[in-house]
């Protein structure tokens, strides 16, 4: 029988979950499931990855380590060609550990993961998984195993186009988009989550893995376009518009949907399982566009990319990658979901970049200078924090992380457009990450009450504990204290494994040369498997 | 070592698989196109890379030096560019 579910929730917050599950919005009571796992069970605000962003966030609930571990930082990598740039994307192959599904796979537990994130191309489990955010084109051949796709495709009402990720779709996060336009966008994703719901039902029932796991990203997708509509202190709908009644309408009603995947999900797996719901990030409402590259361009330290006018010329000035005069570029933000700035070290192929000797008092006149950054208008500073790598992403694959990690005032995502001014409030909020997500879970032994801040890291060492496996050495998360009854924990201690698997070593992407720091962790752990004599 | 006709054989062979669920009846020999023949997109593109990197059981293929020309990334890649770019590459050494 099924022991753990956990079925997450990207994006979910307390801020939008909260009037829902108490009644206090004008709808009443919409997740009345989930406000009954709250008062019965434990619930506590789970703190995201240092950069709460999806691909990282979630490798880190999955891999129970943090991203300076696990080596996922953003949706997009790139590779510094010197007079170039190449983005491509980060894939399971990235990830430079192992998931709790492998390692539970190999203790003999079965397992079934849906919808996450980084999991194309399928490793291999004990079980069945099918990864998210992949396009409906992908979709039979990163399937494990490669037959589950003919399986889920006699599922009554199964359509590939639905349940999977329709790029162009998701691009157009962040556009503004008239109440109107918003509610056809809403209506679009309503589905989504009813395929996932449906394949996880089935599955659940014909093969009852040990540890289930699905997530459902329909949550953060309406957060972000219908912030407007879904925050409780901005929401009238006493001034509403038709059509924003009609979006509110539809986006209460995903609520109540995805309530009953809950109830359907918990009662199916039986009282005897934890059913664990958790968030990657929170949410709340981005007012300021920041375009960063703009900024750091007025400081000298990039160059745009002349046009040249033509059509790809066009796209590639509007796509959300820095298109930039590379051989004139000191400093840029590769991405807006990666909030960094990466400094380019100087070498044969970027002869122009920051000399070695030179880059701490670059790196540190650079945050100063953004901090400096700030609203014309009002004066206020949008830039509130900004984290060296090694603050942020300790670990062996630091070094492939930008060197600096932003936190805006509205802890927004900055932009990357060519654009002046670099600050501008926008017409209308914006729905952007916050650190603070959800962790609520019930299930024997667990206790009812609202616990202390839990960090993300955690999700995985409970999830262990829960299916019956040890908790492995690497995990840098903890079952806490109060989360169990006192006997149930005293009849189920958490036990810690020795490392459960070779570490792997943190190897250069791309055929680059290793840095002093990196080769060095090689050395060490190649020292500590014993491989080199001192 | 896999020899120059085995390497386009099986790149044919992962874009007929690739391309199985999309409805695409065109043959596909070495002429045949991404974009203009099999309608391929930018995360086409990217995932062929990465369907073709397990065919071949090789990663970091250097696909960056095939996408990109004089800083532009190129239009449209047909078979049997990307199949003379792994004969030439790592693959066949």
């Amino acid at each position: 029988m099924t022991k753990t579910v956990l079925i997450g929730l990207d994006g979910a917050t307390f801020t939008v979950l909260s009037p829902f599950i108490d009644g206090t919005c004008p709808e009443g009571v919409v997740m009345p499931f989930l406000a009954g796992m709250i008062s019965n069970g434990f619930s506590a605000t789970l703190a995201s990855t240092a950069h709460p962003l999806t691909p990282p966030a979630w490798t880190t609930v999955s891999t129970g380590r943090t991203p300076g571990a696990h080596g996922i930082y953003d949706f997009v990598r790139f590779q510094d060609m010197g007079d170039d740039m190449y983005f491509t994307l980060y894939d399971a192959r990235d990830i430079q550990v192992d998931t709790l599904w492998q390692i539970a796979s190999r203790q003999g537990k079965t397992v079934t993961s849906l919808n996450f994130p980084m999991m194309a191309p399928p490793p291999e489990v004990n079980g069945t998984l099918i990864p998210g955010f992949v396009s409906w084109k992908h979709l039979r051949r990163n399937m494990h195993p490669t037959s589950l796709y003919d399986r889920v495709a006699a599922i009554p009402g199964f359509d590939p186009k639905e349940l999977s990720w329709d790029f162009e779709r998701e691009g157009q996060i962040g556009e503004l988009m008239e109440d109107g336009e918003l509610r056809r966008w809403v209506e679009n994703h309503l589905p989504r989550d009813r395929q996932w719901y449906n394949i996880a039902r089935h599955l659940l029932d014909e093969d009852n893995p040990d540890l289930f796991t699905l997530m459902l990203d329909g949550t953060d997708k309406i957060q972000h376009q219908a912030w407007h509509i879904l925050d409780p202190k901005i929401w009238d709908p006493d001034t509403a518009s038709d059509d924003a009644k009609e979006v509110r309408r539809l986006v209460v009603q995903y609520f109540r949907e995805v309530d009953e995947y809950i109830s359907e999900l918990s009662t199916a797996a039986g009282p005897d399982a934890h059913v664990i719901i958790v968030s990657d990030h929170g949410f709340t409402g981005s007012d300021y566009v920041v375009r960063i590259n703009a900024y750091l361009e007025e400081l000298g330290h990039l160059t745009w990319r002349p046009s040249d006018g033509s059509e790809a010329g066009k796209r590639r000035d509007m796509a959300n990658f820095a298109n930039l005069d590379w051989a004139h570029t000191k400093a840029f933000c590769p991405t807006p979901s990666s909030n960094g700035i990466v400094i380019r070290k100087q070498s044969e192929k970027c002869p122009n970049g920051v000399p070695a000797s030179e880059y701490e008092a670059f790196r540190e006149q650079l945050i100063a200078d953004l901090l400096k950054l700030a609203d014309p208008e009002s004066g206020e500073l949008v830039i509130t924090g900004v984290l060296k790598r090694e603050d942020a992403f300790p670990g062996p694959m630091m070094e492939e992380a930008p060197d600096l990690v932003l936190t805006l005032v509205d802890h927004g995502f900055v932009s990357v457009r060519n654009r002046a001014p670099s600050v501008v409030v926008r017409p209308v909020p914006f729905g952007t990450h916050h650190p603070d997500g959800i962790f609520v879970m019930s299930g024997p032994g667990v206790r009812a009450t609202r616990g202390p801040e839990m960090s993300i890291v955690d999700t995985a060492a409970i999830m262990a504990h829960s299916v019956g496996l040890k908790v492995p050495a690497e995990f840098e998360g903890r079952v806490p204290p109060a989360l169990y009854d006192p006997d149930w924990r005293a009849e189920n201690p958490v036990r810690k494994a020795d490392p459960v698997s070779e570490p792997k070593v943190a190897a250069p992407r791309s055929g680059e040369e290793a840095s002093e720091s990196q080769k060095k962790e090689m050395i060490d752990q190649l020292r500590a498997l014993g491989y080199i004599e001192d | 070592m896999l020899q120059s006709v085995d390497i386009e054989n099986r790149l044919i062979t992962t874009i007929q698989e690739f391309v199985s669920d999309w409805g695409v009846t065109s043959e596909i020999d070495s002429t045949t196109t991404l974009v203009a023949d099999l309608e391929f997109d930018s995360i086409d593109i990217i995932q062929l890379f990465v369907a073709i990197e397990t065919t071949f059981e090789k990663r970091n293929l250097g696909f960056q030096d095939l996408l990109i020309k004089d800083g532009r990334y190129v239009d449209d890649l047909s078979v049997r560019e990307i199949s003379e770019f792994l004969k030439a590459g790592p693959i066949a050494a």
